[in-house]
């Protein structure tokens, strides 16, 4: 007599594999797309490119906060530097560069954004920063804590800087919207 | 020929690329987090999503009957994870799409019958 049990096995149906996968696809397409036209990137970290310029004519920010940080840069595994955070801020004539040492000769990579860059969520760790700055509701407290970082707090409810010339070694902003942008990499005498 | 078995069992290969993609997609978030211990940050929605991932990898492995939802999830979360995450530089994303397809592709069947032996052992119901 013949046994009524049937051996089963997992199988891949083609039809549903290309049918899903062409509608996953299609769905980033969309999103990337939309990105695209709105202009906005998301979450956009630059992390450890370290020690490249940011320079703007001027800059309008809302919900300033500065503290010390020790943090990496290109050259050293720590070196001192100081956090800066903007909730939302708008900058014009924006430029971003970094230098880079290639078998003798120096080349540069610039950003550079022709309308106004809208940022939200900036986060930026700078070593220096030189700038006509002016605050509101400027805050500078100290506070008593084991935690150095937590020893100084700068705080401002609105942040204005022009002709500014700033050496970052970080940046990470929630998203920025970056309307007429050129990147241009270039040999340059040093 | 114990694994074999178990592995015919399941969407092994679907699973094994989404448990891929949800460790792609925290990689960038991870670095980020290392690197700025920074709270509130959108990189947040970057973990969730990547440990949300890998966790459907798993549960398709050992709960094969709902490969086809699992799958779908996938797909879903690893578009999405392109917010905040990047989609893990979008090989996580890729990954995710691809392992999320093979898991919604899934389902159980009737075996292919090898050449029956003339000495009439009954291997069928010795594999199951």
């Amino acid at each position: 007599m013949e046994s009524p049990i049937q051996l089963v096995e997992g199988m891949t149906s083609k039809k549903v594999f290309f049918s899903a996968l062409a509608t996953g696809i299609i769905a980033l397409a969309l999103l990337l797309v939309s990105f695209g036209i709105s202009g906005v990137a998301y979450a956009v970290p630059i992390a450890g490119v370290g020690d490249f310029y940011v320079e703007f004519d001027h800059l309008e920010g809302t919900g300033y906060t500065f503290y010390p940080k020790m943090g990496e840069t290109s050259a050293e595994a720590s070196a001192p530097q100081g956090t800066n955070l903007i909730d939302r801020l708008t900058i014009q004539n924006l430029k971003l560069y970094k230098d880079f040492n290639v078998g003798g000769q120096w080349i540069r990579v610039e950003i550079t954004a022709s309308q106004p860059v809208q940022i939200s969520g900036l986060e930026q760790d700078a070593a220096s920063i030189q700038a006509n700055a002016n605050f509101s509701n400027l805050v500078l407290a100290e506070k008593h804590s084991s935690d150095w970082q937590k020893q100084f707090k700068q705080t401002s409810s609105t942040i204005v800087l022009d002709h500014a010339k700033i050496k970052t070694h970080y940046l990470f902003q929630k998203t920025m919207s970056m309307n007429g942008m050129k990147v241009v990499v270039e040999r340059i005498n040093k | 020929m114990g694994f074999r078995n178990w592995r015919k069992k399941r969407p092994f290969g679907g699973a094994i690329l989404t448990i891929l993609s949800g460790l792609t997609i925290l990689y960038v978030p991870l670095n980020l987090y290392l690197s700025t211990f920074l709270p509130g940050s959108m990189a947040i929605i970057g973990l969730l999503f990547g440990g949300v991932i890998i966790l459907l990898g798993v549960c398709a492995m050992f709960f094969p009957g709902a490969s086809r939802i699992l799958g779908i999830f996938t797909i879903f979360l690893s578009i999405l994870s392109v917010i905040g995450a990047l989609g893990g530089f979008l090989f996580g994303t890729i990954f995710g799409i691809v392992g999320g397809s093979l898991l919604t592709a899934w389902q159980l069947g009737p075996a292919k019958q090898k050449a029956s032996r003339t000495t009439g052992i009954d291997e069928t119901a010795h594999s199951i």
